[in-house]
């Protein structure tokens, strides 16, 4: 029982490729490349990161153009689309900074003190954000639009009649 | 075209009622047929017995005839009191007197006779009807039956008939077909005499009546031919008669001879008919008389004289022409033991004549009849007296009697005697036995209101004192409490599972062998309608049946010495079920009486509406029902005000002086909190019309102790307009939505000022241009709110009916007018809803707004006016506990029918084009001009409601039913509407039995597939 391995003949086995040694090895073999790569990389994902934002608005002619098929009446397929439209821009943007943290730049490496570049948090890729919520606000708008022109929404007096009260007559008549 | 064709179809086919199923008929409605109170005050009116003979078989029938104060001959079965038939006369054309002959019954009506007509007696088909003359030429006369007469020329079956119209008009009327041979007027018609009772012979038509002379009458004597109507012979006997033409009788004798008996200064005179009319008068000897009978046997020469001191003596007309005294009742003369007694006269089958006499014994407590047969006991003549236990304290006291008679075996007569009260209710006793009784004093209800009765009590053997009781005994009578509960299980379980509950179109009128006390059904659909009649007696009626559960007199007070009148002015229910736990409803009837001396007080009676028991506490269960005097003197207003606290009777007497009833500490101090913002409109008199003045009360009490009213506003309607009635909302009607909302979700604020009251005036005889109107006047300072000037009928009377409920008013009149292109004359229902402000949204509050806000009168109104193909009687709208299902107007059309209108075709905002989408949201239909007359919308079913003048409606514990009664001066008839349909119970053919079935088969699935599936689960967990 006296079996044992011994792990120092592996120690000078090369990396598997595509794993440097160490950062500083790679960069002085071909730092110019590895930048221009990145670049593009943050480029992309920056224009990801628009396309996902501006995607709800993408989305709406098409769901306009379902609720224009579902009809004006109560009924459960109008019913579930503008379920779907209320709800989903809700769900949407309680998701926003996970939605975007793929499309978050990467941190520089030299500052790791930062705290706001971080991918999930509020304050990466703002802009595209605030397309975002725009967006999702337009399909909320939509939804409550079909809402009101099925007549759901309390818009007039008449939805809040019911709740009317009226106090006591100021004269009696004896009648 | 098509389109409305279209919307009338979709429309019938929404329509909740499509119509009461046969089924139902008979079962949620009533329908009691009533004659009305019979006309005592003249022989010519007066019930009576009429026998005619089958020539066949030579058996008898009889009826009993009468004319009543509804305006109505009809014919009783004297069997069992049901109606034979009955004919309704117009309301301006009053039957004044009938006679009946052989198979016919011929009537005269109108103004001085100016209508006459021929019944079949047994049917009451109208054999003949003929107009003798106009109804404004003819002659008034107090009473309207004098100056009429008929006479049949024989008894023959189509005989001709003499009939005496406007004192001085004589015509032949053929029997055959009602063609009038001739006409004799008296050449002297200044009204000097008028003719008052006509008798044939074969040579002449005598015309007997009185002539006005100085100090008394002097009797007036015409013969005419009886084929040409020339005047044979007319003469002014010297005579001087004081008492009116009651006096004055024709009698025939055996030998068929006529003659003429009047009393004259306490001796009665004869003189004998002929043509030639040249006989002298004679006078009896002996005893003096202070009055003469006619007990209806004047074919028969014997009449009734009361001698001086009050006692009777049948006298008859010898075949000599001599009067003689045939019998003397015994103990008839005037006594403070007995009433003054009532004569009346009767014939049995053979036609032999029976006199009885007709008192009650204040010693004995017991009506009495002496019944006397002439021809028995060798022509001397034998009495048959009997007692018969009338019962007086509910039904007042006799006014009037008739006699039919007959004599089964020698020396034994059976009498039977028809009893008019001075309640209105007619009895037959046959001798001491009450057949039937009718109670027509019903026909003529002054007040009546729906009262809602208690729940039935559950049985539990309340614990005296449930603290302080030891745990046995608790448990013995928690234990003894729960025998019933296997009971209970048994008709759950049955209950559920057969779905056998409460049906709305079922009856919920109590079983016949029923000892239960009275409470109310699953649905409150039983309920007491408590009516007051002007013939001083009211009535607890089950309003499922029409059966009278309670019945009390009014007692006269002080006024029980000279005699006198009660007639109810209004009926309050002033304690309902919910107002106190266990204590029965009570209701106050606010009451005129008029004393015979002319005095006139304001009676209150406070009655327990479930068992008719003086809730004051002063009279016996079995005696009158005596009131309380709160006014000396008449009122002028008698209102409920109720609020959350209490419920008071406040009336007003002619010095605006303000009486509380009961008159309570409590109740005077919550008048004290409210008094200053109480106001009320009277009726009032300025100059020659009549106006509306608004009054407050003060709050300081005067010197006398009493709270005084004073005037604050006075109606600006025109001068030459005078109030013909006043509508108000229905007392107990609430609201349950503020607002109408439209199509495009604004909403229409309903007008609901609660001083809002509609006025219909008319203009006074004296204008030239006659109209109606028909205002809306805020009440509390008078201010028109709305106005609208309708046409009169042609003979410049107005006819308005009116409903107002919350804010909407339905009114209906007749257009006599032809206005410009194919207008027709009609009847028209003019349907306006107000509303506030001047557009839609525009909000005031108007149900809490103070009437001195300038908001108050910011009103605008919605109108459409419809064709209605009938004219109606009475008009009002269903009501319902909540006021959520819709109202529907109902009326009682002119043809006997209680039709109930859908507010959907009468409402005001119905489009005069094609309706759009968001009117199509609020139901609404193209207008269409003419309301269908749809039979199924008729709730009367087949009976035929005559003369329904009133409707009363109530709700019921179901929000969706409105219980519907109809009173009028004759009929009474009750049934269930729901407008909205019963959406509140479950259909009659819901299949409660699938549902059960459906409910176990699941439930089996259940438990069949539970082990399969966990089985399954299992496995699946060892096979994953």
């Amino acid at each position: 029982m006296t079996a044992t391995v011994d792990y120092s003949k592996w120690k000078n086995l090369p990396p598997p490729p595509g794993f440097s040694q160490s950062s500083s090895s790679s960069s002085k073999t071909s730092s110019k490349a590895v930048a221009a790569a990145s670049a593009s990389y943050a480029s992309l994902k920056e224009s990801r990161a628009w396309d996902f934002a501006i995607s709800p608005a993408k989305s709406l002619p098409m769901q306009a153009f379902m609720l224009y098929m579902s009809g004006g009446g109560v009924q459960i397929f109008s019913m579930g689309i503008v379920f779907m439209l209320l709800l989903s821009p809700f769900k949407n943007l309680a998701a926003i900074n996970t939605a975007f943290a793929p499309f978050a730049p990467t941190p520089a490496p030299g500052d790791k003190s930062s705290s706001t570049t971080s991918p999930n948090s509020l304050t990466a890729l703002p802009l595209q954000k605030f397309v975002y919520l725009i967006c999702n606000l337009l399909t909320l708008a939509l939804g409550l639009w079909k809402c009101k022109s099925m007549g759901l929404l309390p818009m007039g007096t008449g939805d809040w009649l019911a709740f009317e009260t009226r106090g006591p007559p100021a004269e009696v008549l004896l009648m | 075209m098509r389109v409305t064709a279209t919307w009338f179809w979709l429309a019938s086919l929404i329509s909740p009622i499509l119509a009461i199923h046969a089924s139902e008929a008979g079962i949620i409605d009533w329908h009691k047929p009533l004659v009305g109170v019979p006309l005592i005050s003249s022989h010519h009116t007066a019930p009576s017995f009429h026998r005619t003979e089958n020539a066949r078989d030579r058996s008898t029938k009889s009826v009993v005839l009468t004319t009543t104060a509804s305006n109505v001959v009809a014919a009783l079965h004297p069997e069992n009191g049901t109606v034979a038939w009955r004919h309704t006369f117009d309301e301006r054309d009053h039957v004044i007197a009938y006679k009946a002959s052989g198979d016919r019954v011929a009537s005269i009506s109108g103004p001085g006779g100016a209508a006459f007509r021929v019944f079949n007696v047994h049917t009451g088909a109208l054999v003949i009807e003929q107009q003798l003359h106009t109804l404004e030429s003819g002659r008034l006369f107090e009473p309207p039956s004098l100056g009429v007469g008929l006479a049949f020329e024989s008894s023959s079956p189509n005989s001709d008939v003499f009939v005496l119209t406007d004192g001085h008009t004589v015509r032949r009327i053929s029997g055959g077909n009602g063609e009038v041979q001739w006409v004799w007027s008296s050449p002297d018609q200044s009204s000097l005499y008028v003719y008052s009772d006509i008798v044939t012979t074969p040579s002449a038509v005598y015309l007997v009546g009185l002539a006005k002379s100085f100090a008394a009458y002097t009797i007036h004597i015409a013969a005419v031919s009886p084929t040409t109507g020339e005047l044979l012979a007319s003469v002014d006997v010297p005579s001087t008669v004081t008492d009116g033409p009651s006096q004055l009788l024709v009698l025939r004798n055996k030998s068929k001879d006529r003659h003429v008996i009047w009393l004259e200064d306490g001796r009665i005179r004869s003189l004998k008919l002929s043509p030639e009319l040249k006989e002298k008068a004679t006078a009896t000897k002996g005893a003096l008389y202070k009055k003469l009978i006619d007990v209806k046997l004047s074919e028969d020469g014997q009449l009734v004289g009361i001698k001086q001191d009050g006692s009777g003596r049948v006298i008859k007309l010898a075949e000599d022409g001599t009067l003689k005294v045939t019998w003397e009742f015994e103990n008839s003369a005037t006594s403070k033991a007995y009433t003054e007694s009532m004569y009346t006269g009767g014939k049995d089958m053979n036609g032999e004549t029976y006199i009885a006499r007709v008192f009650w014994s204040h010693v004995l407590r017991t009506a009495s009849a002496h019944v006397l047969a002439p021809h028995l006991a060798d022509g001397k003549g034998l009495i048959t007296g009997f007692t018969f236990p009338f019962a007086t304290h509910s039904h007042g006291i006799i006014s009037h009697v008739a006699l039919d008679a007959v004599n089964p075996a020698e020396l034994q007569v059976l009498s039977r005697i028809l009893v008019t009260t001075s309640t209105g209710g007619v009895q037959l006793w046959q001798q001491d036995q009450l057949q039937w009784t009718r109670e027509e004093g019903l026909s003529d209800i002054r007040a009546a209101e729906m009262v809602e009765l208690p729940e039935s009590k559950a049985v539990t053997t309340q614990a005296a004192n449930e603290e302080n009781e030891s745990f046995s005994a608790r448990l013995s009578r928690q234990i003894s409490d729960a025998k019933d509960f296997p009971q209970y299980a048994i008709n759950f379980a049955r209950r559920f599972a057969t779905g056998s509950y409460a049906s709305v179109s079922s009856s919920v009128a109590p079983q016949a062998n029923a000892s239960q006390s009275l409470s109310r059904d699953t649905f409150g659909l039983r309920k007491i309608i408590v009516a007051a009649t002007s013939h001083g007696k009211v009535f607890g009626i089950d309003s499922s049946n029409g059966e009278i559960i309670w019945s009390r007199v009014f007692g006269l007070g002080w006024a029980h010495e000279v005699g006198g009148r009660i007639i109810p002015l209004k009926l309050f229910v002033t304690k309902t079920v919910g107002d106190a736990e266990g204590e029965n409803p009570q209701v106050v009837v606010v009451a005129e009486r008029k004393a015979d001396n002319t005095l006139v007080d304001t009676v209150v009676f406070h009655i327990d509406a479930l068992t008719g028991a003086d809730v004051l506490g002063v009279s016996k269960d079995k005696d009158v029902l005596q009131g309380k005097d709160v006014i000396a003197g008449p009122s002028v207003g008698a209102y409920l005000f109720q609020n959350d606290a209490a419920k008071i009777v406040i009336l007003f007497d002619e010095f605006l002086q303000t009486h509380i009833f009961p008159d309570t500490a409590f109740n005077y101090d919550v008048f004290t909190r409210v008094v200053k913002s109480l106001h009320f409109p009277l009726r009032s008199s300025a100059g020659t019309s009549r106006t509306l003045t608004g009054h407050k009360i003060n709050p300081v009490k005067e010197f006398t102790g009493k709270h005084v009213a004073y005037p604050t506003w006075t109606s600006a309607f025109p001068s030459n307009e005078e109030i013909r009635a006043i509508v108000t909302r229905p007392s107990s009607s609430p609201v349950a939505s503020f607002g109408k909302v439209l199509g495009n979700r604004t909403t229409l604020y309903k007008y609901l000022n609660p001083n809002a009251l509609v006025v219909l005036t008319g203009t006074t005889t004296a204008a030239k241009v006659k109209s109606c109107s028909v205002y809306v006047i805020d009440a509390s300072k008078g201010s028109i709110l709305y106005h609208s000037v309708i046409p009169p009928l042609l003979s410049g009377e107005c006819d308005v009916k009116a409903v107002f409920t919350e804010n909407w008013l339905v009114y209906h009149y007749y257009d006599s007018e032809t206005g410009p292109g194919d207008q027709t004359k009609s009847h028209r229902i003019v349907s306006v809803e107000f509303y506030e402000g001047n557009k839609g949204d525009d909000k005031t509050s108007s149900s809490d707004l103070s009437s001195y806000s300038n908001a108050s009168t910011s009103v605008y109104h919605f109108e459409q006016g419809y064709i209605f193909p009938r004219g109606i009687s009475a008009m009002a709208t269903t009501s319902t506990k909540y006021g959520i299902s819709v109202k529907d107007i109902l009326v009682a059309t002119d043809n006997g029918q209680i039709v109930s209108i859908p507010r959907r075709f009468i409402d005001p905002r119905r489009p005069k084009r094609k309706v759009t989408a968001e009117e199509q949201e609020e139901w609404l239909m193209t207008y269409d001009s003419l309301l269908p007359d749809d039979p199924r919308r008729a709730l009367s079913h087949k009976y035929q409601i005559l003369n329904a003048r009133q409707i009363l409606t109530s709700p019921s514990l179901l929000e969706s039913t409105s219980l519907i009664f109809t009173y009028g001066p004759l009929d009474l008839f009750s049934t269930r509407s729901s407008p909205s349909g019963t959406f509140d119970v479950l259909s009659e053919d819901f299949n409660k039995v699938q549902l059960v079935l459906t409910v176990l088969g699941l439930l089996g699935a259940i438990l069949v597939s539970r082990p399969m599936v966990g089985r399954k689960k299992v496995k699946e967990r060892w096979y994953e």
